[in-house]
């Protein structure tokens, strides 16, 4: 009797569960949590296991090459080289995964958002969508992603993205370790918590790009923060960088322009009145 | 006639559902649906007052920063930028960013509603779990907001969200007109945001702002218009702008790459830091 009076109750949960859960979308627990702030480890490097620059050894071809030493020579001259960050441009893709101000996941059923305290989100569509034609390139490129149940526990564990249709100029970090101007660049991101700590979050990121001679992978960390302190980070406010054409000035202190090389000529005042100086 | 078995099995049939969905969080039933990418409506540019041409609006200003709105407007109508600020990338700000210049969407999680506006990749984030003003948050362009949602139709559904936006840091202005907020950053902003009853495609939100520029809180209502599946593009501002700030002073960048003066007669920057010989 009880065991019928049993059956009959899970067969009447089943039946009143049904549609009240069908109402309520995203199931949660379906996701990992990767909640609260991530900022990476390892600093502002690309390979956060090698040193800057030189250091870090890029599959370059010969070409490319040539352009980071010179980028390279720039910098130690006091120039920008290949960077153009200080002008406020986007780091874009990959380089926008070097967190150094925190991130954060937000994650709906069809879309995966990471939203970043100094830059523009990424939208990664989680919706099985083929890759679109009519989308403008951009620097943070334009992201297609893949839940995956790696463990087969019934919860996603890995994120796995694609981000093709970028824009340029980029570089990989501050040394200006550059991508090719063609812009053909496809980024493979593998993301999931790290299974010996649930508080670091692993990226294994692959770029394919016709700077490089082969595809060339590295793995960044992410260290979970609860806070929800978050701060604006705005690169145009009181920059000191002024790019005037294609040459990279300062700001001193007391408001006037000043070299940002030895030697550096002023800029051309040809569209003045000079007279009135 | 139904047995006492029956009812209990549907009773207890009940508590199991509840259980199992109570592992689920987020009923998206609760919250309206503002999915999709939110526009100004065709025909509003950038005025802050959308029922007023752009530029004809009258701001309940005081005296003072009357004075300061209209020393900016002949300044802009000379060439510079007067009290707009945002020539040189900086964030719009609160109140703004809800001119959507470039259009936003709208994320809803139970406990912070996220506004993704294209243009600056400004971001706001409206808490909705109850908290108190923070003490020691830093002031921000995009300041700190609470909001409270409400089920004013009592149908089970939220409809209306109200917010309320302190802790703003400046420069900011409400629109390109240069229309000044006070310097002292006390703006407060409280919004009602909802569907327009008539058509779930049109979001409305009614702005009031408390500033001490201002004679009176004053109110506008946005709208914004719903677009499904939509295409995000970058607006990068920084990307080959054309103003070049040096000091206080602003310039520009002609076609070619070269200084040139925002207004007639504007001197040229000063070089004094630069071996002139080496030109």
């Amino acid at each position: 009797m009880l065991r019928r009076s049993l059956i009959a109750s899970l067969a009447a949960a089943a039946m009143l569960c049904g549609p009240v859960a069908a109402a309520r979308a995203h199931d949660e627990p379906k996701y990992p949590d990767w909640s609260g702030q991530w900022r990476v480890t390892g600093g502002n490097k690309w390979d956060p296991t090698k040193p800057v620059g030189r250091g870090q050894q890029p599959p370059l071809t010969p070409e490319y090459q040539a352009i980071f030493e010179a980028s390279l020579a720039d910098q130690e001259a006091g120039g920008p080289g290949n960077d153009l960050r200080f002008s406020c441009l986007p780091a874009g893709m990959p380089r926008m995964m070097t967190v150094i101000f925190p991130m954060e996941f937000v994650f709906l059923p069809k879309l995966t958002y990471i939203l970043f305290e100094n830059q523009m989100p990424r939208r990664i569509y989680t919706d099985g969508r083929e890759w679109r034609k009519e989308v403008e390139p951009s620097f943070a490129g334009y992201s297609i992603g893949k839940w995956i149940d790696a463990d087969g526990d019934g919860r996603y564990d890995v994120l796995e993205i694609e981000t093709r249709n970028l824009k340029g100029p980029r570089a990989f970090e501050p040394s200006g370790l550059p991508l090719h101007k063609d812009d053909q660049t496809v980024i493979k991101e593998r993301l999931q918590l790290d299974k010996a700590n649930r508080d670091v979050l692993l990226n294994e990121i692959t770029t394919i790009d016709d700077a490089l001679t082969r595809p060339w992978t590295v793995t960044k960390k992410y260290h979970r923060s609860r806070s929800d302190v978050w701060v604006e980070n705005n690169c145009t406010e009181n920059n000191p960088h002024i790019l005037i054409g294609k040459e990279a000035y300062y700001l001193s202190a007391d408001g006037t322009l000043m070299p940002a090389k030895k030697g550096q000529a002023p800029p051309d005042l040809r569209y003045f009145n000079q007279a009135r100086k | 006639m139904r047995q006492p078995g029956s009812i209990a099995s549907i009773v207890l049939g009940a508590a199991l559902c509840t259980v199992v969905a109570g592992a689920s969080a987020h009923d998206e039933s609760k919250y309206p649906d503002w999915s999709g990418q939110w526009r100004r409506p065709p025909g509003v540019n950038n005025q802050w007052d959308p029922s007023k041409p752009a530029r004809q609006g009258q701001a309940p200003l005081t005296a003072e920063y009357q004075a300061i709105y209209e020393a900016n407007l002949k300044d802009q109508a000379a060439g510079g930028q007067g009290t707009d600020p945002t020539y040189t990338c900086i964030p719009d700000g609160m109140p703004r960013a809800m001119n959507v210049i470039f259009p936003m969407e709208v994320i809803i999680l139970p406990k912070t509603t996220y506004m993704l506006i294209e243009y600056l990749s400004m971001l706001r984030r409206i808490y909705t779990d109850g908290r108190d003003w923070p003490k020691d948050a830093e002031p921000s362009f995009m300041g700190y907001s609470i909001g409270k949602w409400i089920d004013t139709d009592g149908d089970g559904r939220y409809d209306l969200l109200e917010v309320e936006t302190r802790n703003l840091k400046g420069p900011r202005a409400f629109d390109a007109s240069g229309i000044p907020l006070h310097a002292d950053n006390q703006t407060v902003v409280k919004e009602r945001i909802y569907l327009d009853k008539a058509d779930p495609n049109v979001l409305r939100d009614e702005v009031t702002t408390i500033d001490n520029a201002l004679t009176r809180p004053w109110t506008v209502i946005k709208n914004y218009h719903r677009v499904r599946d939509p295409i995000w593009v970058e607006a990068i501002c920084s990307e080959q702008n054309e103003h070049v700030r040096i000091g206080k002073e602003n310039y520009m960048m002609s076609a070619d790459g070269y200084l040139m003066p925002a207004k007639k007669d504007q001197a040229p920057p000063d070089l004094r830091y630069f071996n002139q010989t080496k030109k």
